[in-house]
């Protein structure tokens, strides 16, 4: 076949010629990676942000009941328990305890939850990885370890001391790095909490598709109560972290827009060597769409490069080096930054949406000085 | 607006797309009126440069088009979870009234800028380009259907937000729903196999015709143009439950899933591929008589007509494929 | 084989800088012959070499290639046409740096698709007829001049046209070097290729090989005669 052999020729001399120009194109293809890397890794990011909370959801209850009280959250009094119970299709009901905790020596918010296995051992926690880093001893950057005391200020001012039975297990970073669990008594001692009382309730239901009836249900008999469920959460989940890397998208956009000027700069500023070349080619006898076929080769040839090389770099942030340029702008909710460890995974969809984001518009910048360059009358030469 | 990736790409891509093919329609019109072939003035020449502008520009844009069909369609089955109901794209793109819309001009976009490239390649074989004129009216024609689609997708992503109730291929591609759908979904299943196992010899038959004898080229062009109705029907009717083995499950989009090993792209693309190729051999035959042409149109038909062959033939096999490897019980039919 | 009829060629039209480059110029050239243009700087020859040679398109006129029309034929044509009937030499060799000579001699038969294997094979014979079989795989900025111009020569002959052209072949050599040119002019003569050369130096005018001069002056052409 004559046309293969043809786009082949003209392939190796595209790859050849590149070669020859190493200086121009080494630049261009650095920076290509490096947007390429950027919004990969954002990508990446949210995406396996969004994967690991859907994770952790799957194991949260169906349904969680608040108290609003003046339209804000307030603690809920146990005695719903058995109301809600007796609804149809209510599988269990368990109260809840919970809350955030601000230790003002390594100005970092904990969270504080009750863990019924504690109960029995009062006085006793365990902690997250991300809490064990942060010191909250004050012994300096040492990481806490098992039966090491630690200082809390309950409501009223005092000191309540809690002894590390242990650490959380690794699994879900994301999530436990800045929990400590406590027993209920140290819990209600802490806050000052009733017994009476809690946090919110959680149930389990018989059949998934009666969650909006008894939620329905659950109003009409609690008018102060908002149920929700574990669906809203999750859509509530990635809306957010869409939103957040679209946000960082349009941050990076700053960054983009400059690659896309050196793109146009660089094919549009051919050097008088090209120019000849180009000319000479002509003249012996390649067509316009010869040249253009060779422009189009070069391009693709870059953006192959600077693609898989960005994605790869990206990948390596995201997935082996913890992300380290992201995680402080990204999570934000906490000031414990884990060096987690997120699950690798990358989709075909993310490859084209990146795909999209960059290869076409360079593409489509490079076309008009490409053709511009192709399009160079075959007879310059002989007037050089 | 949602603020997600997929979206954000799908506006640049559109609007990027749109943009140049804009360019090149206001360069057709200069060709339009300017073009004198016998002439070698400087402008005659520009003019002649610009033709492989427009040339270059309107490859790129099928290729993104069709990147951004399968994009589109993607981008919809990601955001489902967004909607309350939605399970796939089908749910997704039923959020807002433009959905729909919207996929139908992208697909009719795929098959006039494959039919103007179709055009495009055979003028260029002519020494003397007899097609030009009518080459760009055709780009002029389809610019607005581009502009169009990317407003009415613009209009859909823009409009979506999280939460909005909406109901998905379970109810969408039931024959319950008082839809066109619903209406072919009710129709006897053993109607559109025997449909879809007529038409497919009918167009590769006459595409073997134009093959062998360069003749019949507005026959083979018809059956194509009927045929991917067909092969499109056909998918959601009864090709969709033998990938799922579910009777009652005929989503045209989960196919594309990876669940289903992605067999939905090779099928929609060998739609494509041969609704292009066989509405191209027909719209040049027209031109067949014209000097320049005479010798070049046939060849260019055969070539049609066997990608058509071939492209048919693949969808065929993976039908029959589906069908005997299926584990879908029709006890329930 | 090539016919102009008045042909003119106007650069910068409807601009304040117009130049009429060619002006009615009428020529026949035949095959197996070997024509010179010559001519003062200026005087035209490149431009009319070029539309002779399928280059370039003139503003008016008509040309004529083996009975056929060429005038208004689209550059993706006109390209097809000069790379199967002309072989170009150039003033400046304008060969192609950092790829190696062996490579400068194949680019012409790039977009014709033939097989690399059997591309470079013929391109290796003519290396070998040049006497350039060493100087194959040298990157051509090492060649000396008169290397240089015959690896141009091989380049020129690689589609194996039946006309060469070459604008002032002679402009960067020495005198042996230009005598050893026409020597090779005569060789492809003999070979039944039709040589078609713009110049001003008498080495390649009052050499033997030249059966006609063609004088222009203004882009004009003044006198147009058989060498007797
Ligand atoms: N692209 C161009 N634009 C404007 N003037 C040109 C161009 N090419 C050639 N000319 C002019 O045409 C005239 C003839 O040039 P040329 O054919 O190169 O002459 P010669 O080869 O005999 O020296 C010169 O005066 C030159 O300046
Ligand atoms: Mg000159």
């Amino acid at each position: 076949m004559g046309a293969i052999e043809k786009q082949r020729n003209i392939l190796d001399f595209t790859l050849s010629s590149l070669g020859r120009r190493k200086g121009k194109n080494i630049a261009l293809v650095v920076v290509y990676t490096f947007v390429i890397f950027l919004l990969a890794s954002v990508l990446f990011f949210t995406h396996s942000l969004k994967k690991e909370a859907s994770l952790i959801l799957q194991d949260a209850p169906e349904m969680t009941v608040q108290r609003l009280l003046a339209g804000r959250q307030d603690l809920i009094p146990t005695h719903y328990i058995d109301t809600i119970r007796q609804i149809r299709g209510v599988q269990s009901v368990a109260p809840r305890l919970w809350g955030y905790y601000y230790d003002a020596m390594s100005g970092a918010n904990y969270t504080l939850m009750v863990n019924a296995e504690l109960n029995d051992r009062a006085g006793e926690i365990i902690i997250g990885n991300g809490v064990s880093m942060r010191s909250m001893s004050g012994i300096g950057n040492q990481a806490l370890r098992k039966n090491d005391i630690i200082p809390f200020k309950t409501y009223d001012g005092s000191v309540l001391t809690l002894k590390v039975r242990g650490l959380l297990p690794f699994a879900s970073e994301l999530v436990t790095a800045d929990l400590i669990l406590v027993s209920e008594a140290d819990f209600r001692t802490l806050f000052s909490i009733a017994n009476d009382q809690a946090t919110d309730l959680v149930l389990n239901v018989r059949n998934a598709k009666e969650l909006s009836t008894i939620a329905a249900k659950i109003t009409q008999i609690h008018p102060d109560t908002r149920p929700i469920l574990r669906e809203e959460i999750l859509r509530t989940y990635d809306a957010v972290f869409d939103w957040r890397g679209g946000v960082i998208f349009m941050v990076l956009s700053g960054v983009f827009f400059a690659f896309i000027i050196l793109a146009w700069d660089k094919a549009t500023g051919l050097s008088a060597e090209e120019k000849r070349e180009i000319g000479i080619l002509k003249a012996i006898g390649w067509e316009t769409s010869d040249i253009l076929l060779m422009k189009f080769w070069e391009g693709s040839a870059v953006s192959i490069a600077a693609f898989f090389m960005g994605i790869f770099l990206a990948y390596l942030h995201i997935f082996l080096a913890s992300s380290i340029l992201f995680e402080p702008v990204l999570k934000g909710w906490s000031v414990l930054y884990p060096s987690f460890r997120l699950t690798p995974y990358i989709s075909v969809y993310q490859i084209a949406t990146l795909f999209f984001l960059t290869v076409i518009p360079y593409t489509v910048v490079t076309i008009v000085p490409s053709w511009r360059s192709a399009t160079i009358d075959p007879d310059s030469v002989m007037r050089m | 607006m949602i603020f997600h990736p997929g979206i954000l790409a799908l506006l640049l891509g559109s609007a990027l797309t749109t943009s140049m093919l804009c360019y090149s329609a206001y360069e057709g019109v200069r060709i339009i009126r300017n073009w004198d072939i016998s002439s070698g003035s400087e402008r005659q020449l520009e003019l002649e440069r610009r033709t492989y502008l427009v040339s270059t520009v309107m490859s790129y844009v099928l290729g993104f088009q069709l990147l951004s069909l399968f994009l589109f369609i993607y981008t919809a089955d990601t955001l489902s979870p967004l909607f309350i109901g939605a399970m796939c794209a089908a749910g997704s793109l039923n959020v807002n009234g433009f959905g729909y819309s919207a996929l139908v001009l992208k697909i009719v976009g795929c098959l006039l800028a494959g039919l103007w490239l179709v055009v495009n390649f055979t003028d260029n074989k002519a020494y003397d380009y007899p097609l030009i004129r009518k080459k760009y009216w055709l780009l002029l024609f389809i610019t607005p259907f581009l502009i169009a689609e990317t407003s009415v997708q613009a209009g859909y992503l823009l409009g979506l937000k999280p939460n909005i109730i909406t109901s998905c291929c379970g109810t969408l591609f039931s024959a319950d729903a008082k839809t066109v759908m619903s209406d072919l979904l009710a129709l006897p299943l053993s109607l559109s196999e025997s449909a879809f196992f007529l038409s497919t010899p009918i167009t590769i038959v006459s595409g073997l015709y134009v093959y062998f004898k360069t003749k019949g080229a507005y026959l083979f062009s018809i059956a194509s143009f009927i045929h991917f109705f067909i092969s499109i029907a056909a998918l959601i009717s009864f090709i969709s439950i033998y990938f799922y083995e579910l009777p009652t499950h005929h989503c045209p989009f989960c196919i594309l899933h990876p669940e289903y090993g992605y067999v939905g792209y090779p099928m929609y693309l060998a739609i494509l591929v041969s609704a292009v190729s066989g509405l191209g051999t027909g719209i040049i035959n027209p031109f067949r008589n014209i000097a320049s042409l005479c010798n070049v149109i046939p060849r260019i038909q055969k070539r049609f007509a066997l990608i058509s062959i071939l492209s048919n033939s693949v969808f065929a096999l993976i039908v029959v494929y589906g069908i005997l490897f299926s584990n879908l019980s029709m006890a329930a039919y | 084989m090539i016919r102009l009829q008045n042909v003119r060629k106007v650069f910068n039209a409807d601009k304040s800088n117009e130049f009429v480059a060619i002006e009615g110029v009428n020529l026949s050239i035949d095959s197996h012959g070997a024509t010179v243009l010559k001519g003062p700087s200026g005087s035209g020859k490149t431009t009319l070499l070029s539309i002779l040679g399928c280059m370039a398109r003139p503003t008016s006129g008509r040309i004529m290639l083996k009975e056929r029309e060429i005038t208004s034929l689209p550059e993706r044509f006109l390209t097809e046409v000069r790379r199967e009937t002309f072989g170009i030499v150039f003033q400046q060799f304008n060969l192609i740096k950092g790829i190696t000579a062996l490579e400068n001699v194949m680019l012409p038969a790039y977009p014709n698709g033939e097989k690399h294997a059997s591309l470079k094979k013929r391109a290796m014979d003519l290396l070998d007829l040049l006497n350039l079989t060493g100087k194959a795989f040298s990157k051509v900025e090492w060649l000396s001049g008169g290397e240089a111009q015959r690896i141009a020569i091989a380049r020129a002959l690689i589609n194996n046209p039946a006309i060469i052209i070459a604008d002032e072949p002679t402009a960067h050599l020495d005198t042996r070097l230009s005598r050893e040119f026409m020597e090779i002019m005569r060789q492809l003569k003999k070979e039944g290729k039709t040589l078609l050369i713009a110049s001003h130096d008498p080495i390649v005018y009052d050499s033997t090989v030249i059966d006609r001069i063609v004088e222009m002056r203004d882009g004009k052409i003044e006198s147009s005669g058989d060498v007797p």
